[in-house]
């Protein structure tokens, strides 16, 4: 008797398999294009908070900003939906959104 | 090393302007200047190795075009919406033929097939996309009732 084990979803499509899929309709088409669609369709997907993720950086003394670019960057960032801060005890610490982000003093540094 | 706020929940808050994140705090002191008067919004004010630990929806990572692994790896998505990415592929390649057919009746069924696959496409990420990859979705129970 199999008993009550946890059914796991194991099938995973590889490129090779998206492509061969693709060629029974389009036998002529080239690898390197299929690819680069299928790298189109990756980042439509990510518009949909498709993937999760976290990342840590450090804190510089009395500096506002901190950049979030794609660009130059090992992180890329559609939405950034909650940031914790580290607090004396070395734990993360969730810190409430600034909706009115109108505030008195400003710096670009 | 850590910081120096004990509770920062009350007095660091975050935002964002473009691609920049803000990270400012109203700890300061009893001086009236703008620049360190305490309950004033201003930039963080100390140093924190890691001290900011960012939760995001991200892109997902591109797929190969010239590695040896190209055609044995996964793309970098759920696994349920792996079958979409046909859907998507065969779109365009689907208005690439309408586009390029000089039979204005095989460009008119290409465009029709083209369409059948987008709304699949749209339907698979548009409607379900985020409950797919939701792992906490139905009822459970993580402890049987008492009932006694």
């Amino acid at each position: 008797m199999g008993g009550y084990g946890i059914i796991m979803a194991v099938r995973r499509l590889t490129v090779k398999n998206i492509i061969s899929r693709v060629r029974q309709t389009f036998p002529q088409a080239s690898e390197t294009y299929l690819i680069n669609l299928i790298n189109d369709a990756l980042l439509e997907a990510g518009m949909y908070r498709t993937k999760i993720e976290y990342a840590k950086t450090t804190t510089v003394a009395d500096q506002m900003w901190y950049d979030l670019s794609d660009v130059g960057s090992d992180i890329d960032i559609n939405k950034v939906f909650r940031v914790d801060f580290m607090d004396s005890a070395g734990d993360y610490i969730k810190v409430p959104r600034l909706i009115d982000n109108e505030i008195l003093k400003m710096d670009v540094t | 090393m850590a910081s120096n706020h004990s509770h920062p929940e009350a007095d660091i808050a975050w935002f964002i302007v473009g691609d920049k994140l803000a990270l400012v705090t109203t700890k300061g002191t009893d001086s009236s200047s703008v620049h360190s008067k305490s309950g004033d919004w201003k930039g963080i004010d100390e140093a924190v190795t890691n001290g900011i630990l960012i939760h995001y929806y991200a892109e997902p990572n591109a797929l190969s075009t010239t590695a040896n692994t190209r055609l044995t790896a996964y793309p970098d998505l759920d696994n349920s919406m792996h079958a979409s990415l046909i859907e998507y592929v065969k779109a365009k390649l689907y208005i690439d033929k309408a586009g390029t057919s000089n039979d204005p009746n095989v460009a008119s069924t290409a465009m029709n097939m083209s369409m059948v696959h987008e709304k699949k496409w749209q339907d698979s990420m548009v409607k379900f996309g985020s409950r797919r990859r939701d792992k906490i979705g139905g009822t459970r129970v993580v402890k049987t009732f008492d009932l006694r």
